[in-house]
């Protein structure tokens, strides 16, 4: 069977082997009284080095590198291990040097940030097919200015038909900030329709106070309102999507360089019995 | 009383062929032979012999050299020599190199040429050399606009190194391809100054129907040079021998379904959604009918569908070279008892078939095969008899399948597939091709969405490739070597016929620039030179198309609709 499931069991089994001989190795060696950290430290660092290797083959892609898609499973699978060795190369405990608390912490950031990421992107896909169109994300701004302006068509050409600023009025309390901007951004990422079917409902409310062309007005202007927050649910997750990496990869070069000069401290710390 | 606006019942000939044909061309032709011969009688109503050669054929005129069709080419006419005389070229020791052809053959890039997109690649959109356009003599144009043409610069020579067959006044030629809906098969170009009609692939079915001698010539081409060539690559028959071939040959029944211009039809249907009674679409075998022989799709499509309700359910397609019937031939015959056809078969847009007849299969076939075979048929994937066409709807969605074929996207041999549930819209599928294409991505992340698939709007490297008909010099082409249909930049002179004909928009014209951002201008009316972009599938790269390889998600790909298995291994992954 060749589906992602089976992908998945198959390598998190692997990892799962990969994780118990590491620490059953470690925990020989310790016993033998050799010296692990050096090991698991070199080997750390190279896995690091071949994880932030990932964003280099993305820059090449005219280069017969291999496919994306699985540099990113080896991405996945061998960052996860990363914590396995990690965990042995701090011997389990946090770590007591300012050098290496940071860098611990970098780790942790990295990692963390990593794991949420593959978590929104499996997830945030899924939902993105769920609401609305699908829409370039550049497009979106054009896309919401379009609204604006045809909600602001709606309501000049009502004044006009029902002599009375009723629909007006409310447009300038509760929708031209609605319209103006992306909104309800973190309520869209948790997939939560309260503040949709708040304004919906004060719309239908509202409703039971104006005129027949009035009435008319309000329904073409909650067609608005759902598109327009169909566009912010789009935003919202596809914004997440995109900028997510901006937080993953500018703290692993972080984690890099500090990776470097814990490097270079415990070689010329280095010392031992000759 | 409701208003409408009214025009003109649009007419068999409403578009001639050309509006240059005069009544004194058309006097002309009917003096010089096959039409002199012909018993104009035979032609009634209103499709008349005289119509035909106004309407439906144009002349054309040659000058030495001039190329008439490339080998490869794709047209919907063919050809009868007037005066002068042409030459094909037979290709037995060697074929005339595609560069004089007016063909760039692909070059990968090397590793370095490679690396340097890096650094080397434009800032300003469609940039080009303007040296390429004029340094290579060995291609040689002339003419303007849609009468451009490529022609061979030293005849003599070609005709002495290059082995090739004299075709004199009153002799046809392109007449497989253009009956078939099939690459032209050579070659062909004027020795000295040769005038040409060109008739245009309905005429040419008409002419055929209502004159024998006609219809028996072009049958007894179409038999010998491609039927049989056809019959011998086509799997089930590949064990017999020359005789048996001949035997098939003889008794095969040619049939073309559909329209051969279907992309305006198409493209008006394809507003109205899809339409599951398809009386759009021209019947080729009933469901529940006797089965008269095994049909074989020889160009085209065809779509394999079962009564369903008060509709019909599409349950596959049928792509060049797979077949139809044999599985109630096979029943039939283990059981003694004759099988009715399971499902329908119809055409989409085009199809052209062939079909063997029922006792041929017996003979040739079924009685030389063991029994426990045919009874256990299918299993392996290389066995010939199984039917490949059919799409196991239990795995997918019959409105996915009724999608692409509605669409005709079932026509892609590299179709660009986007599972939305996995795409996370990061957009290294058009980066990698921008980077790859000189900064101009080729394809927009962007069309039809069914099933949560995407269909995205890039070149499919299409099996019936329509936005080869009609190029004026050939530049749209298949390459030979891997199948995928390109265009010389260097020949493309931008006239958009290839753009207009893609039913799926996936050709764009652009108009091209120095590499210091100024538009490239014609010498005479300044106007920007266009050219014609699309989607190479990443042809002189040496990684295989960047798009697939650059998605991390494993959301795209490209693919080849002819593997139905693969699709559904896809789909359900």
């Amino acid at each position: 069977m060749n589906t992602f499931a089976a992908r998945r069991i198959r390598n998190l089994g692997i990892v799962a082997v990969a994780a118990i001989l590491l620490i059953w190795f470690s925990g020989v060696m310790t016993t033998a009284l050799r010296d692990t950290a050096r090991a698991s430290g070199w080997g750390l660092f190279a896995m690091i080095c071949f994880l932030a290797a990932y964003s280099l083959r993305k820059k090449l892609p005219f280069l017969p590198l291999g496919a994306s898609s699985r540099w990113l499973q080896l991405h996945i699978y061998v960052g996860l291990l990363t914590a396995v060795v990690f965990g042995i190369h701090i011997g389990w405990r946090v770590p007591n040097g300012l050098v290496e608390l940071l860098l611990a912490t970098l780790y942790g950031f990295v990692f963390v940030s990593g794991v949420v990421g593959l978590f929104l992107s499996r997830s945030l896909a899924r939902r993105l097919t769920t609401r609305g169109e699908e829409v370039l994300f550049e497009r979106i701004p054009i896309y919401r200015k379009r609204l604006e302006a045809k909600v602001e068509s709606i309501v000049f050409e009502g004044l006009e038909a029902s002599q009375s600023t009723a629909v007006a009025q409310f447009y300038a309390d509760r929708l031209r900030h609605f319209f103006s901007q992306n909104r309800n951004f973190w309520q869209h990422l948790v997939h939560s329709n309260r503040s949709r079917f708040a304004l919906l409902k004060e719309m239908q409310a509202y409703g039971l106070y104006l005129n027949d062309p009035e009435r008319e007005m309000m329904t073409r202007l909650v067609t608005c309102v759902e598109a327009k927050d169909d566009l912010d649910y789009q935003f919202s997750l596809q914004a997440t999507l995109k900028y997510w990496l901006f937080l993953h990869v500018p703290l692993t070069y972080a984690l890099l360089v500090i990776a470097l000069l814990h490097l270079l401290l415990v070689t010329a710390f280095a010392g031992g019995i000759s | 009383m409701p208003t409408f606006e009214s025009i003109q019942r649009p007419e068999r000939w409403a578009v001639p062929f050309s509006r240059e044909m005069t009544d004194a061309d058309v006097d002309r032709l009917l003096t010089i032979e096959p039409f002199a011969s012909v018993d104009p009688t035979r032609f009634r109503g209103t499709v008349t012999l005289r119509g035909i050669l106004k309407n439906d054929t144009r002349l054309v005129r040659y000058r030495p050299g001039d190329i008439v069709v490339r080998q490869g080419d794709w047209g919907n006419s063919a050809f009868l020599v007037v005066t002068g005389n042409v030459h094909v070229e037979l290709g037995s020791a060697a074929n005339l190199p595609n560069e004089i052809l007016g063909r760039q053959p692909v070059r990968r890039k090397s590793l370095f040429q490679i690396i340097a997109q890096l650094w080397a690649n434009s800032a300003d959109p469609e940039v080009r050399d303007v040296a390429a356009y004029r340094d290579d003599p060995r291609i040689g144009t002339r003419g303007s606009g849609e009468q451009t043409r490529i022609y061979l610069q030293d005849v003599s020579t070609v005709l002495s190194k290059y082995q090739t067959a004299k075709l004199e006044a009153g002799q046809f030629f392109g007449e497989s391809a253009a009956l078939g809906r099939t690459p032209r098969s050579a070659t062909v170009f004027a020795e000295r100054p040769t005038e040409l009609l060109e008739i245009r692939w309905q005429g040419l079915r008409d002419l055929m129907r209502r004159d024998d001698a006609l219809q028996k010539h072009i049958d007894a081409v179409f038999r010998d040079r491609a039927l049989k060539w056809f019959l011998m690559n086509t799997p089930i028959f590949q064990h017999l021998d020359a005789e048996e071939i001949n035997v098939l040959v003889t008794e095969a029944k040619f049939e073309t379904h559909g329209q051969y211009d279907w992309v305006g039809s198409f493209k008006r249907l394809a507003k109205q959604g899809i339409d599951t009674d398809l009386q759009h679409e021209p019947l080729i075998a009933e469901e529940g009918n006797h089965t008269n022989g095994v049909i074989i799709v020889r160009s085209g499509l065809a779509r394999l569908s079962r009564r369903y309700e008060h509709g019909h359910r599409t349950i596959g397609y049928l792509t060049p070279g797979q077949i139809f019937g044999m599985d109630e031939i096979i029943d039939g015959w283990l059981g003694k008892t004759p099988k009715p056809l399971a499902n329908s078969l119809r055409a989409i847009g085009i199809a052209n078939v062939v079909t063997i007849p029922t006792h041929l299969i017996e003979k040739l076939l079924l009685e030389k095969s063991d029994r426990r075979h045919l009874t256990r048929r299918g299993g392996p994937k290389t066995d010939p008899l199984a039917s490949r066409a059919k799409i196991d709807t239990t795995r997918i969605n019959s409105d996915f399948v009724e999608f692409l074929v509605e669409n005709r996207y079932v026509n892609g041999t590299a179709t660009m597939l986007i599972d939305m549930d996995r795409c996370t819209r990061c957009d290294d599928c058009v980066r990698a091709c921008a980077s790859t294409h000189d900064n101009n991505p080729r394809f927009l992340r962007n069309g039809p969405i069914q099933n949560n698939i995407m269909v995205a709007h890039a070149c499919m490297h299409c099996e019936d490739p329509v936005c080869m008909i009609e190029c004026p010099t050939g530049a749209i082409h298949r390459d030979l070597e891997g199948g995928q249909v390109v265009i010389n930049d260097q020949t493309c002179i931008g006239c958009s016929v290839c753009a207009n004909n893609c039913p799926y928009n996936a050709i764009r014209m652009v108009e091209i620039r120095h590499r210091d951002g100024d538009f490239i201008r014609d010498d005479k009316k300044h106007a920007p030179i266009v050219k014609a972009t699309k989607c190479d599938l990443c042809s002189d790269q040496i990684g295989g198309p960047a798009c697939q390889s650059a998605c991390p998600h494993d959301a795209l790909i490209r693919m080849d609709m002819r593997d139905v298995q693969q699709l559904t291994d896809w789909y359900t992954r």
